[in-house]
């Protein structure tokens, strides 16, 4: 056919040119928000500031990966703040308290919170409890178990080496969990644009019966989300400990919607099937450089909770602007 | 006696098609009115101009002799003019009596604020369900009434505006059979009541129970209005098919290989009753059936979508114990489901990634997509099956309907099936793109495709198929040869009830 010859003619179609726009939209915004800052943000500019921007979202920013998944194929975790807290004071007691290897609670933590995760995700299928119930369960339930083991306090001490995870440098300057992090996205940049599983978690987003028609493993696509859910979550958990040293209950509070925000601020929509892991990680890099910015500013810390939420809320309308009327 | 509705003359334009054209219509008091014609006839542009959803293009509308406008569904309540869509308009949280009173509830005062008055919402609703005769629980929850006693509610609420002309668009379409009578009887004691009521169905069977004369419309036009001794299931199928119909013939020179896909007594309570067939390789089955006759059930069984209570399925000899997409995509049998947006496409995802959600397998390696290879097929399968888009890429909801169509196609014999479940193929689509899919259909036959091919339109069923079974009510009730029968026949038959043992 004529039209399918013109296709190898146009080798940036319109649809792309359009997505491609959508993100460099956020990619203008976080370009215009450095400039700014670089101008106005006292030491702001430091190789140091920097440096330890990409590292407060680091922990963050490997939930996002999770959760940009989640919200693509049409669900939300509000849990994993809490899951956080929770893989902290678990790796504190049993490798403190309970005297075990280190690397071996390490894994049972990351373990551990996979199942669980797994297992909200089955019963989000098996009884179509919506996702948003299932993980409020866990946001509570998950920060209870955290008190209740530790009693609220904070466990120490680690082993000194063990602090290289979260708080150690590469080369002398370049942060270790901000290594983990990009690896991280760019692991599941290739999962999400060049697997079959990437593409099932999008069908199932995108419309979940054409999906279960097309013989896709609905159930299983979504269950597998939730259990690397809880993976990372437990992950970020651990490196976040061995930044503080401790094992603590009272860690990431409020840190599920801050992930949430950075992955809609990235663009992923949240009605599911649409979004990119690109999107996320400059959707992270740009509520942290404005955390920074605000911090170096002198802005209170309360202003800059109403700041953070305006931004929620003006990058969704961007996005809503940007997208084409439908019929 | 004088009309009680008088329609002259009614013409109704919508984009390339006349809907109506010059019809004439009219009603007594106290009479049934059967109101027949095939899809796209313009029975529910009639019914939509009585109850001023649509406004006619030309033509005069007397009530009770005076000449009247319809302009909204406001102007039919105060003329007396009510409907009952096939649609359900309740709300499952509400009463039986609330419901009947929808959006119309009495209130009184109560300490100075103003709440509804339970007891007269009963009172009335009451009112409503003695005129119908018959007997429901005011206080229960609409949610838990079954099918047949929803459409008594909505007949009470539209009884409750008293009006002169009831009309009831497919009242028994999803009704058990042995609710029907209950239904039958209700309609009987409305007209005895003096009201006029047009009763749109496919069912032949039911018009001598029901109905004093029928209207056959087809084309947009009044073909005849005869008293129902008349109305024999054969000079009914004439009227709607008429002399100008011709059949077109495809090639059909396939030859039927070896059992593909065997059904064996499959059973599905009140939907499918002991269903047996068997489909052979390089033939095109056709199931022919009304609308609530099962066709769609039984598609959906085979594939596993709905939970059947006992038969078997076999694919090519061996037997399918767990039917579901996944294990029926397994032995090679694919289903392009009846809805394309909701159920057969992924309207966001381009063109090449629905045309290879259902084969995901073949483009890749250990799970990871072969992007080249993905292109590849995308890009045959877009030639093979002739699908209009500017490139791969572009979003499959800016296609025109014929051609998401072909996508959907396109995806399941991206999987090199074996038997192919098509489940309305050609609904809402161009004459062209409908061409298009049958040509396509006959073509994957010659190449050895099992096909299953249902459509609502019967003549389609009978140009594109080599053999058709007659289902009616979740049974299938006869067996035809395509180049033994004629469309009026056909036809008759799909619209003949079986009577239950």
């Amino acid at each position: 056919m004529i039209e399918t010859a013109e296709a190898k003619a146009r080798p940036m179609p319109l649809d792309q040119a359009r997505t491609f726009l959508s993100r460099s939209g956020l990619l203008v915004g976080l370009i215009l928000l450095f400039v700014l800052l670089a101008l106005f943000a006292p030491n702001f500019l430091t190789t140091r500031n920097q440096l330890n921007v990409l590292r407060a979202v680091a922990f963050n920013g490997i939930i996002a990966c999770a959760m940009t998944f989640i919200i693509i194929s049409g669900d939300i975790d509000v849990s994993v703040g809490s899951a956080v807290a929770w893989a902290s004071s678990l790796l504190g007691v049993l490798a403190i308290k309970q005297g075990w290897p280190l690397w071996l609670a390490v894994i049972t933590v990351i373990a551990q919170q996979t199942v669980v995760h797994g297992l909200a995700g089955y019963i989000r299928c098996k009884w179509n409890v919506p996702a948003f119930v299932v993980t409020l369960t866990l946001f509570m339930s998950l920060r209870g178990a955290a008190r209740l083991i530790t009693n609220a306090y904070p466990i120490t001490p680690f082993p000194d080496e063990f602090n290289f995870w979260g708080g150690g440098y590469v080369a002398g300057t370049i942060p270790v969990p901000a290594i983990i992090m990009v690896v991280t996205f760019i692991i599941f940049h290739f999962i999400s644009t060049r697997t079959v599983f990437g593409r099932w978690v999008y069908s199932v987003g995108g419309n979940e019966e054409s999906a279960r028609l097309s013989g896709i493993p609905v159930w299983r696509t979504r269950i597998l989300i939730f259990a690397i859910t809880g993976l990372l979550s437990a992950f970020s958990g651990v490196i976040l400990s061995s930044r503080i040293m401790s094992g603590s209950s009272n860690i990431a509070e409020g840190l599920e919607f801050d992930v949430i925000a950075a992955v809609i601020i990235g663009g992923t929509s949240l009605a599911g099937g649409e979004g990119s892991i690109f999107g996320t990680f400059l959707g992270v890099l740009f509520i942290g450089l404005l955390s920074n910015g605000m911090v170096l500013l002198g802005i209170t810390p309360f202003a800059q909770e109403v700041v953070r939420g305006l931004t929620i809320l003006f990058a969704v309308l961007i996005s809503v602007w940007q997208k084409p009327i439908r019929k | 006696m004088a009309p009680i509705l008088r329609m002259e003359r009614i013409n109704k334009q919508y984009p390339g098609v006349q809907a109506l054209a010059d019809v004439d219509f009219s009603l007594e008091p106290g009479e049934v009115r059967a109101l027949l014609g095939k899809n796209g006839a313009g029975k529910s542009t009639l019914v939509k101009i009585l109850s001023g959803a649509v406004k006619p293009d030309s033509g005069t509308i007397h009530i009770n002799g005076e000449a009247a406008t319809i302009n909204s569904p406001r102007d039919a309540f105060e003329l007396g003019i009510c409907t009952v869509y096939q649609e359900m308009s309740l709300v499952p949280g509400l009463t039986v009596a609330e419901n009947i009173l929808l959006g119309r509830w009495p209130t009184r005062r109560q300490l100075g604020v103003s709440v509804i008055d339970r007891r007269e919402i009963r009172r009335v609703a009451q009112g409503a369900l003695d005129q119908l005769e018959v007997t429901l629980d005011l206080n229960e929850l609409v949610s838990r009434l079954n099918v047949a006693q929803h459409q008594l509610v909505e007949i009470a609420k539209a009884i409750s505006f008293d009006p002169r002309v009831l009309v009831l668009d497919e009242p028994t379409s999803a009704l058990p059979s042995e609710e029907v009578e209950v239904l039958h009887k209700v309609v009987r004691h409305l007209a005895e009541q003096g009201r006029a009521i047009i009763y749109v169905t496919h069912r032949l069977q039911e018009i001598p129970h029901v109905a004093d004369s029928v209207t056959v419309l087809r084309d947009g036009m009044h073909i005849g209005t005869i008293p129902v001794e008349e109305a024999v299931p054969e000079r009914i199928a004439q009227m709607m098919i008429g002399v100008d119909w011709r059949r077109t013939e495809y090639l059909r020179d396939s030859q039927a290989g070896e059992v593909k896909l065997s059904v064996k007594d499959l059973n599905r309570e009140d939907v499918l009753h002991d269903i047996s067939f068997d489909l052979y390789a390089g033939e095109v089955l056709g199931i022919a059936g009304l609308l609530g006759s099962g066709r769609t059930d039984l598609l959906r069984a085979i594939f596993g979508l709905d939970p059947i209570d006992s038969g078997e399925i076999t694919v090519d000899g061996s037997l399918v114990s767990d039917p579901s997409p996944i294990t029926m995509k397994a032995h090679g049998v694919g289903l392009t489901p009846e809805d394309r947006k909701l159920q057969g496409l992924v309207l966001p995802f381009s063109v090449r990634q629905n045309l290879t959600l259902a084969s995901l397998d073949r483009v890749s390696n250990r799970g990871v997509l072969r992007r080249r290879r993905e292109r590849s097929l995308a890009e045959k399968m877009v030639k093979d099956v002739q699908i209009v888009t500017p490139h791969l890429d572009a979003r499959t909801e800016t296609l025109s309907g014929g051609n998401q169509q072909k996508v959907v196609i396109g995806n399941w014999l991206n999987t090199l099936p074996d038997v192919l479940i098509m489940d309305e193929p050609t609904r809402g689509i161009d004459i062209q793109a409908k061409e298009q899919v049958f040509n396509l259909v006959r073509d994957l036959a010659r190449r050895g495709l099992a096909v299953l091919f249902v459509s609502s339109e019967i003549e389609e069923v009978l140009d594109v198929s080599d053999r058709i079974l007659i289902m009616n009510r979740g049974r299938i009730t006869g067996e035809v040869r395509c180049d033994e029968v004629d469309i009026e026949t056909l036809l008759a038959l799909a619209m003949e009830e079986i009577e239950n043992d």
